[in-house]
């Protein structure tokens, strides 16, 4: 089959998108999807008459943007692998592609999120204990409503009027072993929520028989 | 402020894109049944052979995550066009997979028929 240059260009121009977005995947499993969605693009422009670059962009339109094609494989890849995977970042890589896909995926992004947050927030006040002695720490706070609320202060600003603190030094060790805990915990969470919830055939996007 | 509700025919589609989304996976693997095939002519097999009008976008990663669950299988072929095919097949355990899909949807629709013929039948 012979093809125009124009043709070569258009089918060149989007199969290097697609290899480009699919960093991520091992080299060969990407060279693999290139390879073959190059053979689909040839043999669907040779079923028309011609090899016309009319039938090589059609065949590329239905193919959709080589942006959306590459994400496809990269959500599998990304999600089966931190199944199996032992670090977070994976983890919470995943969670952020899966929030975009499904409600659930979104819950556990969330946790995920707060949860590192909290974590990062006690670890942040046991370091800055030192520097701060006097501010940083977990306070009690008097509550206008006669309650009381505890605050995580990293200790920037002054001490609060009415506030008592509660662990003192006690911050540091403690405040470090609960970070920890809590990043194993949410790690685990994350982890334990795609094992169990995500599904490779779910959150396939189809496009209709009528909208063309 | 008055919600606009979905018309019946919105609800039906809807409904149908999940019953489609959802006897995907069963559909690939039973074009794959009678013998090993390359992605376009699942395509185009989905396509001749059921209603399923897939985006070819989607064939082509479903492929992929069916050969990541071990359902099916794959390898490059020469081919007289002048560029190389990958083909699929059915593992062993795609085969079971797909009969017991079959099974399971057999026995669903012909329960469900039973339940429906009555439908459309009052007027006359």
């Amino acid at each position: 089959m012979t093809i125009s240059v124009d043709a070569q260009q258009k089918i060149d121009a989007y199969l290097k998108i697609l290899r480009k977005r699919l960093r991520g995947l091992s080299d060969q499993d990407a060279s693999d999807i290139v390879k073959e969605i190059h053979s689909h693009i040839l043999d669907k422009a040779a079923v028309g008459k011609e090899d016309t670059p009319g039938s090589v962009s059609s065949a590329l339109a239905a193919l959709g943007s080589p942006e959306e094609l590459a994400s496809q494989y990269v959500t599998d890849d990304l999600l089966a692998r931190a199944q199996v995977s032992g670090s977070p970042w994976l983890v919470l890589q995943s969670l952020f592609r899966w929030a975009s896909l499904s409600i659930v995926g979104l819950a556990a992004l969330m946790f995920s999120v707060f949860g590192y947050f909290v974590a990062g927030s006690f670890a942040l006040c046991a370091l800055l204990k030192p520097i701060h002695p006097q501010t940083a720490g977990l306070w009690l706070l008097p509550d206008p409503e006669d309650a009381y609320s505890f605050s995580l202060r990293l200790g920037f600003s002054s001490p609060p009027p009415h506030g008592r603190e509660l662990l003192g030094w006690w911050i540091v060790p403690l405040g470090l072993v609960f970070a920890m805990g809590l990043v194993l915990f949410t790690f685990h969470l994350g982890l334990w929520s795609i094992r169990k919830f995500w599904h490779p055939l779910r959150g396939l996007t189809l496009t209709e028989a009528h909208d063309e | 402020m008055t919600k606009r509700l979905p018309t019946d025919l919105e609800n039906a589609e809807k409904w149908e894109v999940q019953l489609r989304k959802g006897s995907l996976e069963l559909a690939v693997l039973a074009s794959l049944w009678e013998g090993r095939l390359y992605g376009l002519e699942v395509l185009r097999r989905l396509e001749n052979d059921s209603d399923l009008i897939v985006a070819e976008g989607t064939v082509y990663p479903l492929l992929s995550r069916l050969k990541g669950l071990g359902l099916i299988e794959s390898e490059w072929v020469e081919s007289d066009s002048g560029h190389p095919r990958k083909y699929y097949w059915l593992t062993s355990p795609g085969r079971q997979r797909a009969l017991e899909m079959a099974r399971i949807w057999r026995r669903f629709s012909a329960s469900l028929s039973d339940l429906l013929a009555p439908l459309g039948k009052e007027k006359k």
